[in-house]
């Protein structure tokens, strides 16, 4: 009991932060999003559903539905790229271990619009690949590598991936090997063991890892604006637009709202999917 | 942990420096201009100057766009005595009321204005802004694949540079320049111009390589656009680093632009800012600071002082009949959630 005061206090740091830091800025905008715009887009304290009736306008509902197709896309090609690599890592001596998981975190330490701009000088036509491919004759003309929805998903995954790689890695290191070699001494091949034991074991780090890839690239706007030149309209460009170019402050964080609910939503269905089949599971 | 420490130690250094910092800065507060501007925009040389001309000192802090300019001056006691505003955005500024009167007995220069920008349409009477620098949305091309020169907006159209064209980030710069091709006010509110303009927008989108406002320069410079639209003061950056690149006012028009000085409401320098204006525009200091900057110098009296090769640059001094034909772009009101719209479905392809 004596214990419990300072061990309480211990959270209040992080909880004024998050309420000072996350949960007033996010009233503020839920708030906002009930407002209107004036006429130079300055925000008018009138009470209006507009903000809400307007994204009914299929237009927005299209791009919603593209934001989440890019979105799933990223999050499924960071799984089948980022689950070798984990589990690569995690059948390391534990001193390579180190060294690979650092491997994948230094891009952190990079300022993300840097990484952005290095890969438009890789990819662009004057870039590290083109001339290479030019210089030794395979093609004359500079491939279009950059400013298409292949390079914004590449932009995407390449940022996103650690994310996916971290925890599947923490799963694969917690995992009882005991029951590997039990499937194999029950005469397991190595895709059944893995596909029946491994894949089932680490389901929280796949599900960790999909949510934090998932969120993220929801809600991305610079990597559209610089590896796809600005072509495609996500719903975070939109919402970005909405604060600057449009002056629209109430319908940005009408967007904004709808844009978490959604994704909350989405987070729960996964979360119900996943544990149905844990369950199932555990039944047979 | 120990490096946790010495991280704790750094940032409370850190804080403590700043402390230093404000509390000095507030004991001689009178002596400060704080300025609220675009990046380079200034020579640094020219605001040391003046400096030590008046014994004050210059803070000088910068934002990327017009609307972040704005957002922060809303916000209320931003403590910025001087910003520089766009045109549309002085209009506006105005209208909410986020702008001071210049009192222009502080600033006797501004008479050294070239009278075109004496009675610009966002402010007729100079009541509230200056212009600063200014120039034309047109057209930039390489020649080594360009091979016909330009002349009208239709050629952004030609299938021969499909897949090369770039067009400026901007729903108002790409509307506008639509608009005036299809013989319309770049500023129209107008539902059935802007319908007809947007139709034909949409079909150049497919040639586009890339929107871009703040690299578009180096995109025109490797070479990854052959064609697009470009602002002159930009156009003559990229040709000093690419001479294939060669720069048009399209026959039709086009939109002219300006950044102007101005002071936000409630600057606590508001004099110190009038003086500094008005120093800009003394010609030949305006001579040293715009051939630094690379803009064009709306100063008149400066004209004569200028070298040979800055008067020749003719994307810095644009011909008199293609100014005469360009359009201030001018605030649309509601309208402009027409022209975000129309942008949001250009970009989303459907």
């Amino acid at each position: 009991m004596l214990n419990k005061k300072p061990v309480k206090l211990l959270a209040l740091p992080a909880i004024v932060w998050m309420g000072a830091l996350f949960v007033l800025p996010m009233l503020l905008i839920a708030a906002l999003s009930f407002l209107k715009r004036g006429t130079y887009g300055q925000v008018v304290y009138e009470f209006t559903l507009n903000n809400y009736i307007r994204i009914w306008d299929p237009l927005y509902g299209q791009i919603f539905w593209d934001t989440l197709v890019v979105a799933v896309l990223t999050t499924l090609l960071s799984i089948l790229s980022g689950y070798p690599l984990a589990y690569y890592i995690s059948r390391l001596e534990p001193s390579k271990q180190k060294i690979w998981l650092l491997l994948v975190m230094i891009p952190f330490w990079i300022n993300f619009l840097v990484r952005s701009y290095a890969w438009v000088i890789i990819l662009r036509s004057q870039g590290v690949i083109n001339t290479m491919l030019q210089s030794m004759g395979i093609i004359s003309e500079p491939l279009p590598l950059l400013y298409n929805s292949g390079s914004v998903l590449l932009g995407m995954v390449y940022t996103l991936v650690p994310f996916m790689v971290l925890p599947i890695y923490v799963s694969l290191e917690q995992m009882d090997r005991r029951k590997l070699e039990a499937a194999y001494d029950l005469g397991a091949t190595p895709w059944k063991a893995f596909w029946h034991v491994t894949l089932p074991m680490t389901k929280t780090g796949v599900v960790t890892g999909s949510i934090l890839v998932f969120v993220s690239s929801i809600g991305m706007f610079v990597v559209p604006d610089v590896m796809g030149g600005a072509k495609s309209a996500l719903i975070g460009n939109v919402i970005q637009n909405q604060f600057l170019s449009a002056r629209d402050w109430p319908f940005g964080s009408a967007l904004s709202i709808v844009l978490m609910l959604l994704s909350m939503l989405l987070i729960l269905l996964y979360f119900r999917a996943t544990k149905a089949s844990e369950s199932k599971e555990g039944a047979v | 942990m120990k490096r946790m420490k010495s991280l704790m130690i750094g940032a409370i250094t850190a804080v403590l420096a700043f402390s230093v910092v404000g509390c000095s800065s507030s004991e001689q507060e009178a002596q400060v201009l704080n300025i609220y501007s675009w990046a380079d925009n200034f020579d640094p040389d020219v605001v040391k100057d003046f400096e030590q001309k008046y014994n004050v000192k210059v803070n000088y802090d910068v934002y990327g766009s017009n609307e972040e300019m704005l957002a922060k001056i809303q916000a209320g006691a931003s403590g910025y005595d001087l910003i520089q505003p766009s045109d549309y955005m002085v209009a506006t500024m105005i209208q909410l009321g986020l702008l001071e009167d210049l009192n222009k007995e502080n600033i006797p220069n501004m008479k050294n204005i070239v009278s075109t920008f004496q009675t610009p349409p966002f402010d007729p009477d100079n009541k509230h802004s200056v212009v600063y620098t200014w120039g034309i949305t047109g057209i930039a091309y390489n020649k080594k694949f360009v091979k016909e020169q330009p002349t009208s907006w239709n050629d952004l159209w030609n299938e021969a540079y499909k897949g090369r064209v770039i067009m400026l980030n901007d729903p108002r710069e790409v509307m506008g320049m639509s608009l005036i091709k299809n013989g319309f006010s770049n500023s129209s509110t107008n539902k059935e111009e802007l319908e007809k303009s947007f139709a034909d927008l949409k079909k150049l989108v497919p040639g586009v390589v890339a929107f871009d406002t703040d690299n578009i320069k180096q995109k025109m410079i490797a070479e990854e656009a052959w064609i697009g639209t470009v602002w002159s003061g930009d156009a003559a950056f990229i040709q000093a680093q690419n001479p294939d690149v060669e720069y048009i006012i399209p026959k039709e028009g086009a939109t002219i632009w300006a950044d102007t000085m101005a002071i936000p409401k409630g600057a606590k320098h508001k004099e110190l800012a009038e003086k500094f204006i008005n120093y800009l525009m003394d010609p030949e200091v305006s001579v040293k600071n715009y051939e630094s900057i690379g803009y064009s110098n709306p100063n008149e009296k400066a004209y004569p002082l200028h070298s040979e090769e800055y008067r020749a640059n003719k994307m810095i001094f644009l011909d008199k009949a293609d100014i005469a034909r360009a359009e201030w772009l001018v605030d649309v009101g509601d309208t402009l959630q027409e022209y975000d719209r129309y942008w949001t479905e250009m970009k989303s392809g459907r």
